[in-house]
């Protein structure tokens, strides 16, 4: 038997004491990517990271592109133009039917492999629907067919309605095979594809969802297939994202993600300064000239798929007739608010549409023109006497509300309308109706590349204005039928034109001030690029 | 003293009722949670839906006496965001709330009552007029703007302390200081006036005249009498423990009761607000059921003048 000497005991114990740290020295010597820090006002609003019941701007950028992934997805970093996501490929079968190739070898955040079976169980009744009926047909037949011994989970009741809204006609989704699908609409419709790659769509993991004691235990950890998967959310104060490292797009360049939730702006660039955040989103415009005085830190950003609009009331006395209306759209300089409170940095728009809407896209269409002889003219027109108008605002709810506000109302008296600016509290308040309801703030997105997705939802008859009883128009409603339903492209196009031509002049619902814009400040080290959107990309290839 | 213990009770019984009608009345008045919590853009359908999943659709006087009734069972609501029992959600944030709050008490009342005896003892010299000029200073600068500059000095310029978030104890100096000098500067001015008109007294000239020795003075005579009103502010201060740095924490980001509650009032989530009010309405009125007992403690006369005494 070999004897043991001293020296050698001494050596074991050594070696012994070392051996928990050995293996950690490893993994950190191959693993030296950065963990990052990112100081948001909002993580999400609905203290869940569920895609349909966080609805929000400030959801898009915890979501998109770190943790969910639809079947058609965007170029982030471009023009948002669709892409292929977590399909590789799609094709029509019919006006009504798309069928998708799925990706193969994507691995959920669980190491399970996404098939067929996932995007079904993705648009079901349990997961999506819950009680709604598609619009042309009495029953919603997904996944009806795939038998399951799973505990219910009860859904919020409000995102059965979501995903209908998204999904109006949808009735079956079809596991052809492992890796294909097939999306059955009980109507023709152009914007299947568009549809497929909005907000919400994304694919979930079953079994993740399977395993979840409840709906909240799943919607704060969600399985997903994103490069980056929770492990830590902590509602209004922070949410901990890890890389996956078995993501099908390779490996991801940062080893952590940590949103922390900073509501005051002041808090967020002196973290940024100090070094104890690495970005600071949500940068007023005044601020950034503050930020880019130091030498090490930039601010990036720009417009986003947001415009902020100016809707109208057309129930109260003052607005009845379109004259005055029409005075109010010629009163704005709006490029004179974009120069002095956006420094330039975002835009006016083309009307309420977007470049991605491809060969939907009108680029020749304007909004009126900042011409006030012609706003005084219409409002002599329409026998207008300087009666009191009321303009419903909130306190800065979006970036330099109020200052636009007192803007507004200034051109405005500049060609004689008297308008009175309310600052109330919530958006309840904005909406409640009554004779004073006649002026207010609002922004609309384009959850899709299709008019279908901001004009019709928003403003058609079963958007949130003529819901609410502000506005409605006949030869509108019957172009919101055309646009949702034709599959003629020359006829929609067309029709989306007089759409805008009835709301934007004619007789207008709302006016478009300019396109909304985020702005994120950064240290210069970090090479890093941001989206036209609230989304943050940090995929392999956006970060060094 | 059986009166006197039953009114108070009494009272604090009916203190929170009210709080609880008031917050019932002022929040299912002034916004719809549905669209506050599902945003401007939300469709009006899922608006419906979730109106009728609260009974927000319900007429305000049967929510209100559903509303009672739960409360009545020990059962306060659960949170519109998502789902949870109110009460949980506010008993995960109490701890953090009172990391900050209670080593905030205790700088306040380490520092602001030597100070103020300290003035007073030396009222009309350098120490007296030094210390009422950073007294002063220090309840008027308001606690955002305090909390901004340690932070500007002692994060950006010195890089010795990190300006916000909870993951560690350096993380909660800077919230404690910006708590504990606002409060501190409060009772060293309390203190200091309840000390000079102690001082100024007869009774304190006579056990002078008699020879007492001043130390004796001070703490027998004068430091007794002038604890009445420098109690009622540390009661006020004891009872704010759980909601009193609603602006520090947001400035911070430090995840207590009084972010829960900035975040619930402005969705008009109902039960958390509710549970977050009766919590402090409980809080303020034990705080100031155990003064009035001091009170009677520290006074002999309003001891034995039964239930009449009170502030």
């Amino acid at each position: 038997m070999r004897e043991t000497s001293r020296r050698s005991v001494l050596w074991m114990g050594g070696a012994a004491v070392a051996a928990p740290f050995v293996p950690r020295f490893a993994i950190a010597q191959t693993d030296n990517r950065p963990r990052i820090t990112i100081a948001v006002q909002k993580i999400v609003n609905s203290n869940t990271l569920d895609v349909l019941r966080e609805q929000s701007n400030v959801g898009e950028r915890v979501f998109f592109t770190s943790l969910w992934e639809a079947l058609i997805s965007r170029d982030w970093l471009g023009n948002l133009m669709p892409q292929p996501g977590l399909a590789t490929g799609w094709k029509r079968l019919d006006d009504q039917t798309v069928e998708l190739q799925l990706r193969r070898g994507v691995k959920f955040h669980n190491g399970d492999e996404m098939t067929a079976e996932d995007v079904v169980f993705t648009f079901s009744r349990e997961r999506m629907f819950g009680d709604t009926q598609p619009k042309n047909r009495a029953t919603l037949r997904t996944s009806e067919n795939i038998p399951t011994s799973r505990v219910t989970k009860e859904l919020p009741a409000e995102i059965p309605a979501v995903a209908r809204r998204a999904w109006p006609d949808l009735v079956r989704v079809e596991a052809v095979d492992r890796y294909t699908v097939r999306f059955h609409n009980g109507s023709p419709d152009v914007t299947l594809e568009g549809r497929l790659a909005r907000y919400g769509s994304d694919i979930m993991s079953r079994r993740g969802w399977e395993e979840a004691a409840s709906y909240l235990d799943w919607a704060r950890k969600p399985i997903t297939t994103g490069p980056y998967k929770v492990v830590e959310f902590r509602p209004d104060n922070s949410l901990t994202l890890e890389a996956h490292d078995e993501y099908w797009g390779g490996t991801p360049p940062l080893k952590s993600i940590r949103f922390v939730e900073v509501p005051e702006v002041a808090s967020r660039v002196a973290g940024l300064l100090s070094g104890q955040y690495q970005f600071a989103c949500d940068i007023p415009p005044d601020q950034i000239s503050e930020v880019e005085k130091n030498a090490a830190f930039e601010v990036q950003g720009g417009t986003i798929l947001n415009h902020r609009l100016t809707c109208f009331d057309k129930n109260n006395a003052q607005l009845a007739n379109p004259l005055v209306r029409r005075a109010f759209t010629h009163a704005i300089d709006r490029q004179a608010i974009v120069d002095s409170l956006w420094a330039g940095r975002t835009k006016v728009p083309a009307g309420l549409q977007w470049d991605y809407y491809g060969d939907m896209f009108h680029a020749d269409w304007k909004v009126p023109e900042f011409n006030p002889t012609l706003a005084r003219d219409l409002l002599k027109q329409a026998g207008y006497k300087g009666d009191a108008i009321t303009y419903r605002v909130l306190n800065n709810y979006y970036t330099n509300q109020n200052a636009t506000a007192q803007i507004l109302v200034e051109m405005w008296r500049s060609v004689g309308i008297n308008v009175q600016m309310s600052t109330v509290e919530n958006w309840s308040q904005i909406m409640a109706r009554g004779p004073q309801r006649a002026v207010r703030d609002w922004s609309n997105s384009a959850p899709f590349n299709d008019p279908v997705s901001s004009l019709v939802n928003q403003h058609g008859p079963n958007g949130q204005q003529q819901q609410i009883g502000e506005w409605s128009n006949a030869e509108m409603n019957q172009l919101c039928e055309v646009l949702e339903t034709s599959t003629d492209r020359a006829l929609r196009r067309r029709s989306f034109r007089r759409m805008l031509e009835i709301c934007e002049h004619e007789d207008p619902a709302y006016t478009v001030l300019h396109q909304n814009a985020t702005f994120t400040a950064k240290a210069k080290s970090i090479r890093w690029k941001t989206a036209p959107a609230f989304a943050m990309d940090f995929r392999p290839g956006n970060y060094a | 003293m059986a009166r006197f213990v039953t009114l108070r009770l009494l009272r604090a019984a009916l203190t929170i009722a009210l709080v609880v009608t008031f917050a019932f009345i002022v929040l299912r008045m002034s916004g719809d949670p549905a669209q506050i919590i599902l945003g401007p853009e939300a469709d009006p359908e899922a608006i419906r839906a979730f109106r009728k999943s609260w009974g927000l659709d319900a007429p305000l006087w049967q929510q209100y006496f559903q509303y009672f009734g739960a409360i009545a069972q020990g059962e306060l609501g659960r949170s519109m965001r998502d789902g949870r029992a109110a009460i949980e959600l506010v008993a995960e944030r109490i701890p953090a709330t009172l990391a900050l709050t209670l080593p905030a008490l205790f700088l306040k009342l380490a520092i602001g009552i030597p100070a103020g005896i300290f003035a007073a003892l030396n009222r009309g010299r350098f120490a007296d007029r030094a210390i009422m000029l950073l007294s002063v200073a220090g309840f008027t600068v308001p606690s955002f703007v305090l909390g901004l500059v340690l932070v500007l000095v002692f994060a950006v310029q010195l890089g010795w302390l990190p300006s916000g978030g909870q993951d560690s104890w350096r993380h909660a100096i800077l919230p404690i200081l910006t708590l504990g000098i606002g409060g501190a500067a409060v009772l060293a001015r309390f203190t200091r006036s309840a000390m000079l008109e102690v001082l100024g007294q007869p009774y304190i000239r006579t056990a002078s005249a008699k020879g007492v020795p001043w130390r004796l003075v001070v703490t027998g005579h004068a430091l007794p009498n002038a604890a009445i009103p420098t109690v009622t502010i540390v009661g006020f201060m004891v009872g704010s423990l759980i909601a009193g740095a609603v602006v520090v924490e947001s400035v911070f980001s430090w995840p207590g009761v009084g972010r829960l509650l900035v975040v619930a009032v402005s969705n008009r989530d109902l039960a958390v607000v509710q549970c977050i009010l009766l919590l402090v309405a409980a809080t303020m009125v034990a705080s100031n059921l155990i003064v009035d007992f001091l009170y009677g403690f520290l006074d002999p006369r309003l001891r034995h003048a039964g239930g009449k005494a009170g502030v």
